[in-house]
Formats: C-alpha cells, sequence, structure tokens
C-alpha cells in the first residue's frame, strides 16, 4: 500500500518537472569536469537547454497534467509557479553573499520575473485550453474555448510584448533602479 | 579638499566671468603658485612615507613621488609651455573594454585599425588599472584624479555631487577651449551645471546609459532627437564639429582644445551598425574565450544575476561585443584622420582607455566588478608626438585612471592640485624607464543588483590583496607567479608572511589619500 502510494508521485507533474530541473542543473554544471571538449559542449548544451525549458515551460505541463487531473484552480496555480518560484528564491538567497536580505527581497520584483509572470499567464491559458482539448479526446463534454484563459494570454502576450517593444525590457530595469533607489538609496 | 585654493569654485569662477584683468592675472598666478606648492609638499611627505621601505615586498623602493619632481624640471625643458604652444587634448573613453580586446594588444581577430594607430605612433601601457571597477566611480576619477572614497561617487547609484573640480574645469580656467561629449553615466537629476565647458553633449536615457541607436540627446542642456541613427558616429559628429570649430582660428589667436569623448561600446546589450554586424560570424571564438565556457554559459556564470537565462549564445555574445569595440574604432580612425588633415597631430595628445575591464568567463564570472585582472585591467594607449621618442613601444610601469588628470595638467603647463591622488605619467611618457607607482588601492562598494560584496584591497606589482565586507574569504594572489590567480595564498604559510606588510601597505596608501 505504502508503495503504491510512493509511486502515486511519479504521476505528480511538479515533482517530474523538479526532478528534471534538479538532474538538468547538475548534468549541466558537473559537464565542465569532463575532459572531452566535445563531449562537455555537448551535454552542457543539451542540459543547459533542458534546464531553462523545465523553469519556464514547465508550468505549462504541470498545469495541464493538473488540470487533465481534476485538481482545483487554486492548487493547479500554486504548483505551475513553484519552479519559478524556487528559481528566483535561489537568486536572492546567492545575492545575500553581498546585499542586506531586505534589498534581496526586492529582486523577487526584477524584470525577469515580470517577464515571467507574463509567460506564466500565458502557459496557464495554454494550459486550460490544452486541458480542455484533452479531456474532450477523452469522451468529456466540454467547452474548450472560454473568456478566462483567452484573456490570460492576451494579457500575458500584449504585456510581454509591451516590456520587448519598450526597449527591449532595458526600460523596465531603469525603472526598477530607480525603485531600488528610492527604497534604498544607493545601498551604501 | 575644499581647502585647496584652486577648489574654491566661486574664486575660479569670478576669474572665469569678469575676463583676465591685472588684478585677476595676479589672483590666478597667486592660486597656481599656492598649488604648485603644495604639489612639492604633498610629493615631499609622500616620498618620506615611502622610503625606509628595504626589505619591502615591492620592486621600488624609490617613490613615484620623486620622479614627478624630476620629471617637472625635465619636462619643462622638453617642450615650451608659453600658451601658443600648450597641446590639444583629445581624450577617448570606451565601456568595459578588456584590456587584450585590441588589435595592439595581441588579440586574434579584432579588428581595431584606429587604435592600432594611436599605438604604433606612441605607446601602449600594459599594467594601467581602474581601483574601483564599475563605470560611474571609475569615470568620477577619470574626471578628478582622486579614488571613489575621495570623488564620492562609489557606485552607480551615487549620486556626482560636484565635490572636487574636473580637469576640465582647471583647463577652462586656463585658457582651454573644453567640450565633454558622449556618455556621462554618474548618477543624479539629469546632467549636472558644467559652466567651464564650451560644449557639454550627453544623454541621460535609460540611467545614462544611452542606446546604440536613435539616442536622444541633450545638446547644451537641450534635448534634441539623434541626427545619425549610430551612437558612436553621433558623438563623433559632434566632436568632430568641436574639434573643426576650435581649428578655424588663425594659429596664433588659435586657444588649445580638450575633448572628452566618452563611447558606449562595448556596453551590453551588443548592437553594431548593418555594415559592421556579423563581421566576426565565421571567427572561432573558442579559441579566446576560456575552455570551461560553454554556448549556455552566460546564464551559468557563478555569481551572476539571471543564472540558468538563456540570453543567446555565449560565443555570439563575445562576438557581438567585438563587433561594437570595431564601430567605435571606426570613429577612431574618423577623429586621427581628421587631426591630421587639419595639421593638429603634432601638437595634439591623444588617448584612448576604458572606463575598466571586462571578464569573459575567466574565473567562472561574466561583468566588470570583480577585482580579478581582467575587470581592473584597463586598455591605455596615447600618442603625444612631442613627448614620446620611441613611438610603437610599450610601457610596464603601472598606470591608473586617476593619473590621466593629473597628466593631461601638466602636459598642459598647469600645476596637479594637491587633492588628485593619481601622478603624472609624463616622466614615463618621455622616458621608459622611471620606476612607476609601487602600488595602488582597490575598492569597491556593493552595488545592487550584481552579487559582488564591497571590498578594500591592495595591489601591488606583485602582490593583490583584497578583503571582502562580507560572505568571502579574503584573497591574496602573487601575480607575479600566478598570472591567472588561480591559488589564493591568504591561508597559506607564505600567506601569513607577508600579510602584515601588505595590510600596513593598505593602510597607508588610504592615508595618503584621504
Amino acid at each position: 500500500m505504502k508503495k503504491r502510494e510512493a509511486l502515486k508521485v511519479l504521476h505528480e507533474p511538479l515533482f517530474i518537472v523538479a526532478i528534471i530541473a534538479l538532474l538538468s542543473y547538475f548534468v549541466y554544471y558537473s559537464s565542465r569536469q569532463i575532459p572531452n571538449s566535445a563531449l562537455h559542449q555537448v551535454l552542457a548544451a543539451g542540459f543547459g537547454t533542458i534546464y531553462f525549458l523545465s523553469i519556464f515551460f514547465g508550468p505549462l505541463f504541470i498545469y495541464t497534467t493538473k488540470y487533465v487531473q481534476g485538481d482545483p484552480l487554486g492548487k493547479r496555480i500554486l504548483a505551475s509557479c513553484a519552479i519559478p518560484f524556487i528559481w528566483v528564491t535561489k537568486d536572492v538567497y546567492v545575492l545575500m553573499e553581498s546585499h542586506p536580505f531586505l534589498e534581496c527581497l526586492y529582486w523577487y520584483f526584477n524584470p525577469l520575473t515580470i517577464w515571467m509572470l507574463c509567460l506564466l499567464a500565458i502557459e496557464l491559458g495554454l494550459g486550460t485550453l490544452l486541458g480542455r482539448i484533452l479531456l474532450k479526446r477523452r469522451g468529456q463534454a466540454i467547452r474548450v474555448i472560454s473568456l478566462i484563459p483567452i484573456v490570460a494570454i492576451l494579457i500575458g502576450t500584449a504585456t510581454f510584448a509591451g516590456i520587448y517593444a519598450w526597449g527591449q525590457g532595458e526600460n523596465l530595469f531603469s525603472l526598477y533602479l530607480h525603485g531600488y533607489r528610492l527604497l534604498f538609496g544607493s545601498g551604501i | 579638499m575644499s581647502d585647496h585654493p584652486m577648489t574654491t569654485s566661486k574664486s575660479k569662477r569670478s576669474i572665469l566671468n569678469q575676463g583676465c584683468n591685472r588684478r585677476d592675472a595676479l589672483k590666478l598666478f597667486g592660486i597656481t603658485l599656492a598649488s604648485g606648492l603644495s604639489t612639492l609638499v604633498l610629493s615631499r611627505i609622500k616620498k618620506s612615507r615611502n622610503d625606509g621601505s628595504d626589505g619591502s615586498l615591492f620592486r621600488h623602493t624609490s617613490s613615484y613621488a620623486s620622479n614627478q619632481e624630476i620629471s617637472n624640471q625635465s619636462h619643462s625643458n622638453r617642450y615650451d609651455r608659453s600658451p601658443d604652444k600648450r597641446p590639444n587634448i583629445i581624450f577617448i573613453l570606451g565601456d568595459n573594454h578588456n584590456y587584450r580586446t585590441m588589435g595592439c594588444a595581441g588579440h586574434p581577430f579584432i579588428h581595431t585599425p584606429g587604435m592600432d594607430q594611436i599605438a604604433q605612433e606612441g605607446i601602449l601601457f600594459e599594467n594601467t588599472f581602474s581601483p574601483t571597477p564599475l563605470c560611474s566611480p571609475s569615470r568620477a576619477s577619470f574626471l578628478t584624479g582622486a579614488y571613489a572614497h575621495k570623488h564620492g561617487v562609489k557606485n552607480n547609484h551615487t549620486p556626482w555631487t560636484g565635490q572636487m573640480t574636473t580637469f576640465l574645469e582647471y583647463l577652462n580656467l586656463n585658457g582651454y577651449a573644453t567640450a565633454f561629449i558622449g556618455k556621462w553615466h554618474m548618477p543624479g537629476e539629469g546632467l549636472p551645471e558644467m559652466p567651464f565647458l564650451d560644449r557639454f553633449i550627453s544623454y541621460t536615457y535609460r540611467e545614462g546609459q544611452g542606446a546604440y541607436f536613435n539616442c536622444p540627446m541633450i545638446v547644451d542642456g537641450k534635448e534634441v532627437p539623434s541626427r545619425k541613427a549610430y551612437i558612436t558616429e553621433e558623438i563623433t559628429d559632434y566632436a568632430i564639429e568641436f574639434i573643426q570649430e576650435n581649428s578655424a582660428h588663425d594659429n596664433a589667436e588659435r586657444p588649445p582644445f580638450c575633448l572628452y569623448l566618452a563611447h558606449r561600446p562595448g556596453h551590453p546589450p551588443f548592437q553594431a551598425p548593418d555594415e559592421i554586424s556579423g563581421m566576426y560570424d565565421e571567427v572561432n571564438v573558442e579559441e579566446v574565450l576560456p575552455d570551461l565556457v560553454d554556448p549556455w554559459w552566460y546564464g551559468k556564470a557563478n555569481r551572476n544575476v539571471f543564472q540558468g537565462v538563456m540570453m543567446g549564445s555565449y560565443y555570439n555574445q563575445y562576438r557581438k561585443y567585438c563587433e561594437t569595440l570595431s564601430a567605435m574604432d571606426r570613429d577612431i580612425l574618423r577623429i586621427l584622420n581628421l587631426v591630421e588633415q587639419e595639421g593638429l597631430r603634432e601638437n595634439t595628445v591623444i588617448i584612448y582607455m576604458g572606463d575598466n575591464g571586462m571578464q569573459w568567463g575567466t574565473h567562472d564570472c561574466h561583468g566588470i566588478r570583480e577585482p580579478y585582472e581582467d575587470s581592473i585591467r584597463l586598455p591605455f594607449i596615447i600618442r603625444a608626438p612631442w613627448l614620446i621618442s620611441d613611438p610603437g613601444t610599450k610601457r610596464a610601469q603601472m598606470a591608473l585612471n586617476i593619473d590621466i588628470a593629473p597628466t593631461l595638467l601638466d602636459m598642459a603647463g598647469i600645476p596637479i592640485p594637491r587633492d588628485m591622488d593619481g601622478e603624472s605619467l609624463v616622466p614615463i611618457l618621455t622616458n621608459p624607464n622611471p620606476q612607476g607607482r609601487d602600488s595602488f588601492l582597490l575598492e569597491f562598494w556593493r552595488y545592487f543588483p550584481e552579487n559582488t560584496p564591497s571590498y578594500t584591497g591592495i595591489r601591488t606589482e606583485r602582490y593583490k590583496y583584497v578583503k571582502f565586507e562580507r560572505g568571502r574569504e579574503p584573497w591574496l594572489f602573487d601575480i607575479q607567479e600566478d598570472l591567472k590567480e588561480d591559488t589564493n595564498l591568504f591561508d597559506s604559510e607564505i600567506g601569513k608572511q607577508i600579510l602584515p606588510e601588505l595590510k600596513s601597505a593598505l593602510e597607508a596608501q588610504y592615508l595618503l589619500s584621504l
């Protein structure tokens, strides 16, 4: 019984993405130990890409799977945001080598997080649509298109594109630094 | 600082505004005399502090200041300092320019004929440093000749206060036409008031970083759209106008000019004009970058924010970086050609430097602020035909960004104010043999969001000692034996033996610069 419960975790999409992210992280960072340069380059390129995909596109897989599994909305969203949140938290922790805790918390609001939130909105909308398509194929009477996921996709895309168009993110970064100075001055 | 007569801005402004009657001339003479005396006194203090270093870790036992005194004597004999023969000055500054990334520095593929020409007709300094490897503090050091703890611009968030006088103001007070054109990039509300500049052309766009294309400009206080699409062409056009305006006078009436021209390349995001973009696409950059760098490396860089972010191939980033430097070089060549055409070559000093270095993968770092050699070292080439008798050679003495202001004042025959920490490099330009400085301070104040703790340290000819405010063990490297800085000697037996003297030297250096 306990074994069956333990195996159930393998069907947990968050667990799967987390394992992929961790493995790719370790292979990517360890690949430099390999004396064969060609092999190092292949492993670094391959697992680096997987690492990136797991952080930034893992939420799409997690949300879609959880939608199909019938999890409630709150649980789906929390599970989808977990990996990106851990990733940003890791960076906040890294920054604590140099900066006080409060300033490091400000890193949570950096432009990349904003871009990532846009991407998450798009992925959550897409995940809903994909989940519905899968359920429909399984014979459920379900309407695929509805207002909320479409709005989420549109808002996410428009904000993402808007930030890009507005100086490819550089202007947003300037704004972010301005906010830092308002809160913390020069920091020294 | 404020006790120095030449830093009393009221007196300076009054001289500037009222024209040069006899009283003002006497006043200026008095100021000049006082400044000269104070320089002499300080150099003697420095000399006495540096003497008695028998058994020192430093190779040089004689002080740089004493060389300075010698230079002032020999220098006076080398060329006439009468006003009509004072040299024109063209100071060109690059951004984040790794000191090895010039053709004349032995880079395997970058195309920099302009820089190479300056080096060929002048001198390449092989050991040049920024004591604070970050844009704004370094830029303030160029202008003031002082360490960051003195001029006050400690990181890219700390405002420029104007608490120290810039060399441009001293030059203007002494009859120079002056222009600051290009990247100002020091924090504060807009651009500062600089009435001593005849032209002040810059930008505040994006934290003062500007943009490679269509950057809105501020020309003498007025916001104007860009006239040329690419930023180096844009500011070089203004520079050319300034030089031409000042060359148009008859020889007898022509005042000397000083042009401070600060470029944006090679600051990210690296963008080159169409005609240059792609010129290094076929180049094998793996030979230049460290072995451990891989295409994904940008995100992996240790102590780099955005770890794990796919920001494009690291190899391509490096190619684009080189492209921007080549784009800048193309415009440096335009300036060189103009100087030739206008017949200014023999009496114009041309300097090219970077504001700080750049680490491209060394020590697992990407950036400018870690106290590794790639970050603190600067490219530095200088052409001054009337001073340099051995063009095309190199100098091994240590030079700093804070040396530029006193060097230029020295060339212009203006006494070096005592609040400047730097030393004139004229003796080293005229003669390859003088001993240079034996050490300098390293100092850095944490700059959010970059992940480097505040640090202080000292770099001697042989050693580098750095202590961090938090988060890291101190560093102690034997640069002569371990140029790549792979072995931290801090906890070793050798380290324990040499550390006390380095700590004393650090303290002494700091006290000297107060």
